[in-house]
């Protein structure tokens, strides 16, 4: 059995204008794996990986045939059992380290401030843990890192100690929307083997959000490739540049590369028929 | 001789007691109508240098000339005539309390240029040159798509008719169907109009599709100077444009 299972997913916002589909039944499984959501601003990827955790607020509305984690059923528990899958069960990172670290906190509170409070570990015991995240995210001085403050971290660092505060309650499944995306090129590729190298050791599975076809095709299993909420194209991650639907065939073919010809770049003709 | 000559420019800020040396003696020289491209990783002070030539951050050593003459100390309407910046986003870039119509119309206003009925040609006529329909002339920006906004960017920077265009990094904000669209308008206009561009990313692939010849940067200072030809046979020097090559052509070369 699937890790995650999910059918006919609906994200729908109340507007003065009437209800938006932001998510328009979409269905997939996930298992142990690294599983790729890709598409364009307003696609609805980011509202498909939130409405696992039912991260969404009014008026936005999450419906679903089916929800289900490890057999919980996700559109059906109460709030106080979603809260304890939350981080511990299903962790999640996002875009930018600037603005989910408190930046008045320093590193080493904020990563064991979980394990304190929730495991009830000792002060000593939780700083151990937390030495080890860092070190497991490659960090080359945690102890330096734990008494930093969030605005002495370069991006890339501070994409680290997320991916290290988010690992620690070793979740099964970890969302992460566009984490390397505000990071720099040389960078990125860092944080990606790490990643890459948890989800081999743990056993996790994840699913991959990001706007970049070429990275996600790099490193995810599966991608799934959504266009204004829907899912118009599953391709295996290695097989990308076989894709059928014109519209991923379109977001391939529209970046320049280095060395290509000076052309007019190939634009994408958006087809009503995408929508059906 | 080159339009555009910058000679070991220096900017330094006084940030908060801190000492910041943003750009460390970097010299380059853009010839008339061609397309010049600064990469690097964030930090690097390539925006600075656009920024500087603007403006907008102290020039504390060195020299900027155009056509040969330093630019005043104080870059007056002459130079905004001939010198026009787009920025990176287009969502704080634009007044959002001020339809498209005063915003493609206040540099005309500023430099006293197409009064009345002329001026409103003016704004229709920029409108088409951008690929945007007469329908959003009364429109806000946030009735606008990203790449529409950047658009109207454009078409600001274009209204004085200026010979030299500086983009930091014009497209970054964009989705990658919106910034193939954006690239390609972008070149026609130079091609149309005979601009010279200065142009800043981060991105190597997008400098290499639009610039004749590149610098990349790194902590303030420029690593190494290439041209098309030369990036496209790999025959660079620097370590770090080997690097910042490896990392953008992994990312591609994947997918293929």
């Amino acid at each position: 059995m699937s890790l995650l299972e999910i059918e006919d997913l609906r994200v729908t916002f109340a507007t003065e204008a009437g209800p938006v589909e932001a998510v328009r039944g979409v269905s997939f499984s996930l298992s142990r794996e690294r599983l790729g959501i890709v598409g364009e601003s307003g696609s609805g990827k980011t509202m498909t990986g939130r409405s696992v955790l039912r991260l969404i607020r009014a008026p936005g509305r999450i419906e679903a045939r089916r929800m289900s984690f490890d057999g919980i059923d996700l559109a059906r528990i109460p709030e106080r059992e979603m809260r304890a899958l939350r981080g511990r069960r299903i962790a999640m990172v996002m875009q930018d380290p600037k603005y989910s670290l408190n930046p008045v906190m320093r590193v080493g509170r904020q990563l064991t401030e979980g394990l304190r409070l929730r495991d009830g570990m000792s002060a000593r015991a939780a700083r151990a843990k937390a030495l080890e995240a860092l070190e497991a995210v490659q960090i080359r001085d945690p102890e330096r890192v734990l008494e930093a403050y969030p605005h002495e971290l370069s991006g890339g660092m501070g994409q680290r100690v997320m991916i290290a505060m988010m690992l620690i309650p070793e979740p099964d499944l970890l969302i992460a929307d566009e984490p390397t995306s505000a990071l720099d090129v040389t960078v990125q590729a860092e944080v990606l083997r790490i990643l890459d190298g948890l989800v081999r050791e743990r056993g996790m599975g994840l699913m991959f959000i990001s706007h970049d076809l070429n990275l996600v095709s790099r490193f995810c299993d599966r991608v799934l490739v959504m266009y204004r909420g829907r899912i118009v194209e599953e391709i295996e991650a290695n097989r990308l540049s076989q894709a059928q639907h014109p519209y991923t065939r379109g977001l391939l073919n529209c970046l320049p590369t280095i060395g290509g010809p000076r052309q007019p770049l190939p634009t994408l003709t958006r087809d009503a028929a995408w929508l059906e | 001789m080159a339009l555009i000559e910058i000679d070991d420019l220096h900017v330094t800020f006084d940030a908060k007691g801190r000492h910041v040396h943003a750009v460390r003696g970097v010299s380059l020289a853009v010839a008339a109508r061609a397309s010049y491209g600064l990469v690097g990783e964030s930090g690097s002070g390539k925006s600075t240098i656009l920024r500087a030539i603007c403006g907008m951050a102290p020039v504390t050593g060195g020299e900027i000339r155009i056509d040969g003459r330093a630019i005043p100390a104080r870059r007056d309407r002459a130079f905004a005539r001939r010198v026009q910046m787009v920025f990176q986003d287009p969502y704080a870039s634009l007044h959002p309390r001020h339809t498209i119509d005063r915003t493609l119309g206040e540099p005309l206003r500023i430099h006293g240029v197409a009064r009345g009925t002329e001026r409103g040609r003016r704004i229709l006529r920029a409108l088409e040159d951008v690929g945007l329909d007469p329908a959003f002339r009364f429109r806000f920006p946030h009735q606008l798509s990203g790449g529409q906004r950047q658009r109207v960017a454009i078409a600001r920077a274009l209204m004085l008719e200026p010979e030299i265009l500086l983009l930091d990094e014009p497209t970054s904000a964009l989705d990658a169907s919106v910034q193939a669209e954006a690239l390609n308008l972008l070149s026609r206009l130079r091609a149309e109009r005979g601009l010279t561009f200065l142009m800043v990313s981060h991105d190597l692939a997008v400098i290499d599709h639009m610039c004749d010849r590149l610098t990349v940067m790194k902590e303030g200072r420029a690593v190494e100077a290439l041209d098309h030809a030369q990036l496209a046979r790999h025959d660079m020097k620097a370590d770090y444009t080997r690097e910042l090559f490896a990392a953008t052509t992994e990312r591609i070369a994947a997918a293929e």
